[in-house]
């Protein structure tokens, strides 16, 4: 916990193990604090874990290799998801995909040489009715056709998250 | 007709909703001082009588759930936890995270209400990993029903104390099955523990528990309000109240709805998802999650939304996520797509389900691709059979039904596809 | 305890309530086909092989966790639990290698056993298999293949509860999940051939026994771990008569399942090369006889004989000692030097190992008592440093290795390992090792254990009874201990209450004998 490789994180992970009400039902919010604050989960990470969760080594990796969002090497600085479950497929993803491939120069799970960008294939993320949807480092933008992904990557390549008009993305159509 | 209560989406785009001052002035804990100095089982018998049965997936009643958690002279000093599931995965559902962006309040009020009765002091909202927007949301809502004494001890003077946190998992569809839920917040894979012990006796760090869906919760307050009778005014028999039903696929106006169950899918389908599109007929549905067997054109067009009328034909009203799918889709595709999304999700625990899901998926994508022969046919049609009902949790079931309902309903399609 | 009765296959149980239905099938001798269950072992559930059918039961069952009830009625063999195992052999084999020519494995998998029994199916797979890791150096007795893992997860559940280390997990998930350690690490516990024991199939293998024998060509031979004072039951695996591994032997009393890896090694000892397997009289190789010979006329002059007796003797042993120090020098003093030998550590760790290695410390104390009492290690040092002894014979233990004393005056040992008082004596006779002989250990907590031979003894080597009945026979004293039967008669004869028959468990010392020497 006093591992001097994360000062910076002890204050946070104090708060997390003092409201854990075992030591390793923090191993989640810890690993989410490693990987929100250095962008992924290094050997070292995993130690620092293990060492304040009371778990093996072995046991923090087996933990971090069972949940698809956490990841053991670096990603780019715009990690993006797209989702490929039926109601996006039905929706455009495999064309949202591929033109995402295309634009990016990249095949989904391959991250940009310049490290701008991650592109990543996932299962559904449950915006089924406004697909395709993609999240931009958590965050979702739905009805994504290749216009608005472009769009979007422009605006990301300038280091920016556009603005989502709730309006679009949230809609909840009054029943007729 | 009376116009049906809007028992979960009175706030659904008010704006600001999520406010905890929007959220009163609309009537958000309104009531709530009064439910929390009930005693736990006149809260309990008020659900019990209400009939509400559990809207993430199985539908088990409330009441009953509640039923086996040892009352608290029978803990022996053990505390009780309170789960308040929002792991939403199934594919083609997304009420709960609809839900919880517009009124995190009543979700927060009926966890409160479901923690008075059970006699806990602590909940947990667990979101699925992909929720951090969601989280950050309820997280501020939380944080301002603190400040207001709606969360943390002594309640509204009540004398009743709770504390409310979220937890975020970090992606397994799996999470969403109770037990693997409780792994997940104990630091652990997902995996679902074999039971029993049922989580209402061992559950979360060995104490009696309570995993709820975020939607059934948010009809506690509703119900205590009203009454149980008002709410069974809603509903069928065996299906009271309402439901937020999802409508995906290529309808018109895809989103959330509330309906009466019981309603007929027609309605939902036309009425509120606006129909199909131009020249398009209807294919089939999976009327509650892509766990849920397959409805034809024919069941779905003369099916009501209700827990009888879809079992009777051999499916599920499940999650309420319902998928349409038109003459525009592949079903040969389509299935290659859900198999592929089992086949990632399946946690790998148990020898039927890690096997076959992926040995499954192998085979619909061949055979999606035109590489099939008709003997891949019998292959996962017996493959899917191996795994019903034979796994560790219901996981096996929910990746068995799409592969069976597909085979069934579009078997001429599939044969079309295949070499001999 | 509740008990409850049900029946299963027809046949009527009566078991404790809470009792598993699997160990409720075991006690009628009927065995339910599973991976992942192993009685000392938290139930996982996730093999799905054991399933049965339970009258009203919608479902099919796992025997594993399902608990017998009164009146539950359970069948194990219908149509739909047959078609159950067959199809879950066919998942668990679809991404199996079947490379069962060159896995170690072979003949005791049972993935092997149950597709013979249960499944005898072709394979349909007609896509890529999921590959993983190959021959992993996990450990430094153990390799491990990936693709030939079940999940089944015993060496996980082994490395939480047993060793409590934790460091063998499940990575990933899905058919592409992996047994393994933490990313670069290895399995440095002292068990590592529990984990390759306990797989069902040949993912963990014993690097020692990799590519030595086919397993179906070895006997087994019941017997007792002399490695410390935990007395291990054990199972001996012979062929040729060679040793070439050590599996552990269930004994829920003494040490469940399991048996640790420095166990597992000593059959080595049988043919270190520095084990005497000859006689030796003043420096020169001696034949047994000559060796006895020149014994016992050492012993016939000496007028101030010490003998030692040894924690490694068998009681047999110790009760031959103890009869030619009763019948043929009485004016010996008896000597008892705690262990352990030079070049062992005295380190325990609370699962198996006991700080005490000699196997048979208890053993002594008993004869001791009959003897009337024995002198500690340092009243021997002391005597020897005074030269009130002309004579020392030691049985087994290296007493002068334990005394850290480099030589001594008139040693005549018998030794089967090639220690300090072996090399220092002037008469050295050549005794059978554990594994080579029919005897008795009696452990720390008590428990009387019997010894099977397994091999014949090496070279000139007997087993320490009967040379110690010969020395007798040559100074004109019948000990009784010709052979293990009579020996094993004597001491029951000699202690009272000491059991003649023990079985394959073990037997615990009664009353007043169980209470040990303060």
């Amino acid at each position: 916990m006093n591992d001097p490789w994360a000062p910076d994180l002890a204050p946070l992970a104090r708060e997390i193990l003092a409201g854990a009400l075992v030591p390793g039902a923090a191993t989640l919010p810890l690993l989410w604090l490693v990987q929100d604050r250095r962008g992924w989960i290094s050997d070292e990470a995993l130690a620092w874990v293990a060492g304040s969760t009371g778990r093996s080594l072995a046991q923090v990796e087996a933990v971090v290799s069972f949940y698809s969002m956490f990841r053991r090497a670096p990603a780019g600085r715009w990690v993006i998801e797209v989702c490929r479950t039926l109601s996006c497929e039905l929706a455009g993803a495999p064309r949202l995909l591929a033109h995402l491939e295309d634009r990016l120069g990249v095949r989904a799970g391959e991250t940009t040489p310049d490290g701008a960008f991650t592109l990543l294939a996932v299962e559904c993320l449950a915006s089924c009715g406004s697909g395709p949807v993609l999240h931009v480092n958590g965050i979702p933008f739905e009805r994504v056709t290749p216009e608005r992904a472009d769009a979007l990557l422009d605006a990301l390549r300038e280091d920016r998250l556009p603005e989502r008009p709730e309006a679009d993305l949230w809609t909840w159509p009054p029943a007729s | 007709m009376d116009l049906a209560p809007r028992i979960l989406t009175a706030r659904f785009g008010v704006p600001g909703s999520h406010t905890l001052e929007v959220a009163r002035a609309c009537g958000v804990y309104a009531d709530l001082g009064r439910v929390l100095r009930l005693e736990a089982e006149a809260i309990a018998a008020q659900v019990r009588a209400s009939g509400l049965r559990g809207r993430g997936g199985a539908g088990f009643p409330t009441g009953a759930k509640w039923g086996f958690v040892p009352p608290p002279e029978r803990r022996q000093g053990r505390p009780v936890h309170l789960f308040a599931n929002a792991d939403e995965s199934e594919p083609g559902t997304f009420k709960d995270r609809v839900l919880l962006w517009h009124d995190p309040h009543r979700v927060i009020e009926g966890t409160l209400v479901a923690a008075r009765a059970l006699c806990c002091h602590r909940v947990w909202i667990y979101l699925r990993g992909e929720f951090r927007f969601l989280q950050e949301r309820i997280d501020a809502a939380l944080g301002e029903a603190r400040q207001a004494n709606l969360v943390g001890p002594d309640i509204l003077g009540s004398g009743f104390d709770c504390e409310i946190r979220t937890f975020r998992g970090a992606g397994a569809y799996v999470c969403g099955e109770e037990s693997g839920l409780l792994e997940s917040v104990e630091g652990r894979r997902g995996l679902p523990r074999i039971k029993p012990p049922y989580p209402a006796l061992v559950g979360a760090f060995g104490d009696p528990t309570v995993v709820q869906n975020v939607e059934t919760l948010a009809n506690l307050p509703w119900i205590l309000e009203h009454g149980a009778q008002a709410y069974r005014a809603w509903g069928t028999e065996a299906s009271s109240g309402t439901r937020l039903f999802s409508v995906s696929g290529p309808v018109r106006r895809p989103g959330v709805y509330e309906l009466p169950l019981g309603t007929p899918f027609r309605e939902l389908l036309e009425g509120c998802a606006g129909g199909l599109r131009p020249g398009r007929r209807l294919l089939a549905v999976l009327p509650g999650g892509s766990s849920t067997p397959l409805l034809t054109a024919e069941q779905a067009l003369g099916a009501t939304l209700d827990h009888e009328c879809l079992e009777a034909l051999g499916s599920f009203l499940g999650s309420g996520g319902v998928i349409v799918l038109d003459d525009s889709v592949d079903p040969v595709a389509a299935l290659a797509n859900l198999t592929r999304f089992y086949a990632h999700e399946s946690c790998g625990q148990c020898t039927p389900c890690r096997e076959g899901c992926g040995w499954m998926a192998r085979i619909a994508a061949r055979v999606a691709a035109g590489e099939g022969r008709q003997e891949d046919l019998v292959t996962l049609e017996d493959l899917a059979r191996s795994l019903r009902g034979r796994t560790l949790c219901a996981f096996g079931d929910a990746a068995a039904a799409p592969v069976l309902s597909f085979l069934e309903t579009f078997r001429p399609a599939f044969l079309a596809r295949v070499r001999p | 305890m509740n008990r409850v009765t049900c029946t299963i296959d027809g046949q009527t149980v009566t078991v404790p309530e809470g009792t598993a239905l699997i160990e409720a099938a075991r006690a009628l001798g009927i065995e339910i086909p599973h991976f992942c269950y192993h009685p000392h072992l938290p139930v996982a559930g996730n093999c799905r092989m054991c399933v049965v059918e339970i009258q009203g039961s919608p479902k099919l069952e796992i025997a594993c966790n399902t608990a017998a009830r009164e009146g539950m009625a359970v069948r194990t063999d219908t149509e739909a639990v047959r078609a159950a195992r067959r199809a879950n052999m066919e998942f668990l084999l679809a991404n199996h290698p079947l490379d069962c020519p060159i896995c170690d494995q072979s003949g005791e998998c049972l993935l092997q056993e149950y597709w013979d029994a249960h499944a005898r199916h072709a394979s349909r797979l007609r896509d890529p298999k999921v590959t993983k890791g190959k021959r992993i150096d996990l450990g430094d007795d153990l390799v491990l293949d990936q693709e030939r893992c079940i999940a089944c997860t015993r060496c996980v559940r082994f490395s939480e509860t047993v060793t409590r280390t934790g460091d063998l997990v499940l990575l990933g998930r899905s058919d592409h999940q992996r047994i393994g350690p933490a990313t670069g690490a290895r399995i440095t516990h002292a068990y590592q051939g529990c984990l390759a024991e306990i797989c069902p199939v040949g993912a963990l293998t014993s690097r020692s026994f990799r590519f030595r024998k086919r397993v179906w060509w070895l006997e087994e031979v019941d017997s007792i771990c002399p490695g410390c004072a935990t007395g291990c039951n054990v199972r001996v695996c012979v062929q040729d008569d060679t040793v070439h591994r050590i599996l552990a032997r269930r004994n829920d009393a003494v040490n469940r399942s399991w048996a640790c890896d420095e166990g597992r090694g000593l059959y080595r000892e049988l043919a270190a090369p520095e084990r005497p397997l000859l006689g030796r009289v003043a420096g020169r190789p001696a034949a047994r006889e000559e060796a006895l010979a020149a014994a016992a006329a050492r012993l016939g002059s000496a007028r101030r004989p010490g003998l030692v007796l040894g924690g490694q003797a068998t009681c047999e042993a110790l009760l031959a000692l103890v009869r030619l120090h009763e019948r043929a020098l009485p004016a010996a003093r008896l000597f008892h030097v705690p262990g352990p030998d030079p070049g062992r550590r005295a380190w325990s760790d609370g699962i198996l190992v006991h700080a005490d290695k000699d196997p048979d410390t208890r053993g002594v104390r008993l004869l001791a008592t009959c003897a009337g009492g024995v002198e500690d290690g340092e009243a021997l040092a002391r005597a020897l440093a005074d030269e009130a002894l002309d004579l020392l014979l030691v049985l087994e233990d290296d007493a002068l290795g334990r005394l850290g004393i480099p030589a001594a005056p008139g040693v005549v040992a018998l030794a089967f390992h090639g220690h300090r008082s072996a090399a220092a004596a002037e008469v050295l006779v050549p005794v059978a090792g554990c594994w080579e002989q029919d005897g008795t250990y009696v452990n720390a907590a008590g428990r009387v254990q019997r010894l099977h031979r397994a091999v014949r003894p090496a070279g000139e080597a007997v087993p320490a009874y009967v040379a110690l009945h010969r020395l007798g026979a040559l100074l004109g004293v019948d000990l009784g201990c010709s052979t293990s039967e009579a020996a094993a008669g004597a001491l029951a004869e000699t202690i009272s209450g000491f059991p003649r028959e023990v079985g394959p468990e073990g037997v615990v010392l009664p009353p007043p004998l169980d209470g040990g020497t303060p």
